[in-house]
């Protein structure tokens, strides 16, 4: 595409200013109440300039607040830790800390403090709402790939859904997956989404790393166990260590991007999708009148019901 | 307009891999030089791939705060910033014209710069510096003989000035092995110095775990077998790499102030 190619971005066309204009009379348009974008409330005060905070602070007064600035970059370490002093890898996942108040931004301060709370998010909201985000799907991201992630194209289909859905749902990452996965075209429907939903053009660095994972315990060989479909030796191993730490009381939370733990939550998604696809059918389907009792015919006073 | 970008690995598992890059990034921000300072990550966000989103300056610098030419800087960064080549290159896009500059590691100043970081931290006058070794600590790895030979050359180089009694190399993944390097050392006083980037999992926890040293959260002095060890920060870390930053960008036509002469004349 001779266009695309004059372009500056990879996933918009050069329209910084554009994008940053239209988040701002969004904002303005919104009047006191403020718009939420992902976790934050962006709000236009009296006097005309922006503030910041996460929209569950929204009833908070000031002196309950950790961090109240007007300096945009603060956002940078606001969004570097949970609340509990972890990690964020992923600046889209639900887990922007509470506490703090940047105000008394100009329209510039306000792009700012987006760009390190969700970089890249306000430019990418702006482009799907106009109709011109570009994606890149999975077939070319995984491609482009080497080193220890130059076989995630191997990844099937089935595997890279599962991926998608252990790496990229609401409940660990706000973005929508706008990419397609191969089988089907992205399905972004830029006229669905609400007002301040947030596309994601392509799988980040966090997915790639997952599908790795994902791709080993697919190669590894797996072979049906009762009642819980088909599993390799990885998969098995996962499940025990998970239920004997929740069962010692010591399954704890394990670092977003740590995938080597079996307690990592993408993790235990992944386990969790197939586990449910092998959810077995209806016990009428036993040829046993006991599920499990190696007799077939029902002895008197059997303990089964 | 210029533009800076300066390039991390990240980390998803901690925050110190990007603390460097948001450092100098800050420092280089606080001078003015550059409309628009960026910071852009492997591992992290913004990624490599969304950069370009975002930057608005036509004239745009990128810089890799790596230590040294190979597989990250040679293949994944131009790779992911679609970049025409290897550095030193220079990409048109559309207006944008991007200067991709060499890594940090291996500029010319970053032995000099080693040297006096080494001497200032350690707080050795230039006699006691001749009377004391330091080994410039690298990860090493035979997948890419480039990280060693940066180290290498440094090490030379800093044999040649002759400000440290003697110099010597030692890895965590090739021979010879920091610890084997450390034992060999004549002198009494020892002055350690990690080639990294960053803080993390090797400099925290295994280099001085495997020497038997303090780790740099209880006390970067440490006394071992008699002698007097110092452990310094990784070279990433050093102030002074702001300055390599702004020399790289410097180098590849950026407008923007010469160098301080007595920061030269010290260096060069």
């Amino acid at each position: 595409m001779l266009d695309a190619a004059r372009e500056a971005g990879t996933h918009v066309r050069a329209g910084v200013a554009d994008a940053r204009a239209a988040l701002l009379a969004w904002v303005d348009a919104a009047g006191d109440a403020g718009r939420i974008f992902l976790e934050a409330n962006l709000r236009r005060s009296g006097d005309g300039l922006y503030a910041v905070r996460h929209h569950r602070d929204l009833g908070l007064a000031a002196d309950a607040l950790d961090i109240v600035s007007a300096d945009p970059f603060r956002a940078r370490k606001i969004a570097q830790t949970t609340a509990a002093g972890e990690h964020r890898p992923l600046k889209t996942a639900p887990n922007l800390r509470r506490g703090w108040l940047l105000h008394g931004l100009s329209g510039a301060g306000l792009w700012t403090t987006l760009d390190y709370l969700y970089p890249a998010c306000a430019v990418h909201w702006y482009a799907a709402s106009r109709g011109v985000l570009r994606v890149t799907d999975w077939p070319e991201t995984a491609a482009r790939q080497s080193g220890m992630y130059g076989a995630v194209g191997l990844l099937s289909p089935e595997g890279v859904r599962d991926a998608v859905a252990a790496c990229c749902d609401d409940s660990v990452c706000l973005r929508r997956v706008a990419w397609g996965t191969g089988e089907t075209p992205a399905a972004v429907d830029a006229a669905a989404a609400p007002s301040g939903s947030v596309p994601c053009p392509e799988a980040c660095s966090l997915f790639i790393s997952l599908a790795r994972k994902a791709l080993a315990l697919e190669r590894s060989p797996r072979s049906l166990i009762p009642g819980l479909g088909e599993l390799g030796p990885k998969e098995v191993g996962q499940l025990r260590e998970i239920v004997g730490a929740a069962a010692a009381g010591t399954l704890s939370a394990v670092r977003e991007g740590d995938f080597a733990e079996p307690a990592n939550r993408r993790r235990m998604r992944l386990l969790a999708q197939r586990l449910e696809r092998a959810a077995p059918p209806a016990a009428a389907s036993s040829i046993f009148p006991c599920e499990g009792c190696p007799r077939p015919v029902r002895c008197a006073g059997c303990p089964i019901p | 307009m210029q533009a800076l970008i300066i390039v991390g690995h990240g980390s998803h598992l901690n925050a110190e891999s990007s603390a460097p890059v948001f450092q100098h990034a800050e420092a280089i921000r606080a001078r003015g030089f550059f409309h628009e300072v960026r910071e852009c990550f492997w591992k992290e966000e913004p990624s490599m791939r969304e950069i370009f989103d975002l930057v608005e300056a036509d004239e745009v610098y990128v810089v890799p705060l790596f230590i040294s030419e190979g597989y990250f800087t040679e293949e994944v960064i131009p790779r992911e910033l679609g970049l025409d080549g290897p550095a030193p290159s220079t990409t048109q896009r559309g207006r944008k014209i991007i200067h991709y500059c060499g890594p940090i590691g291996t500029h010319r100043l970053m032995t000099r710069m080693i040297l006096q970081r080494a001497e200032e931290s350690a707080g050795l006058s230039d006699e006691q510096a001749r009377e004391t070794g330091l080994i410039v600590i690298g990860h090493g790895t035979e997948r890419n003989a480039k990280s060693a030979d940066a180290i290498y050359r440094v090490a030379e180089e800093a044999r040649e000035l002759g400000v440290f009694g003697s110099v010597e190399t030692g890895f965590l993944d090739q021979p010879p092995e920091v610890d084997e390097v450390l034992a060999a050392m004549p002198q009494r006083r020892v002055v350690l110095v990690p080639f990294f980037v960053a803080e993390g999992w090797h400099t925290q926890e295994t280099i001085p775990d495997d020497l038997g040293i303090n780790r740099p959260a209880d006390s970067a002095l440490s006394e071992l077998d008699g002698r007097t060890i110092f452990y310094a920060a990784p070279v990433g870390t050093f102030p002074e790499i702001t300055e390599i930053v702004l020399e790289r960008t410097r180098e590849a036509g950026a407008a923007i102030p010469e160098a301080d002469p007595a920061l030269e004349a010290e260096y060069a």
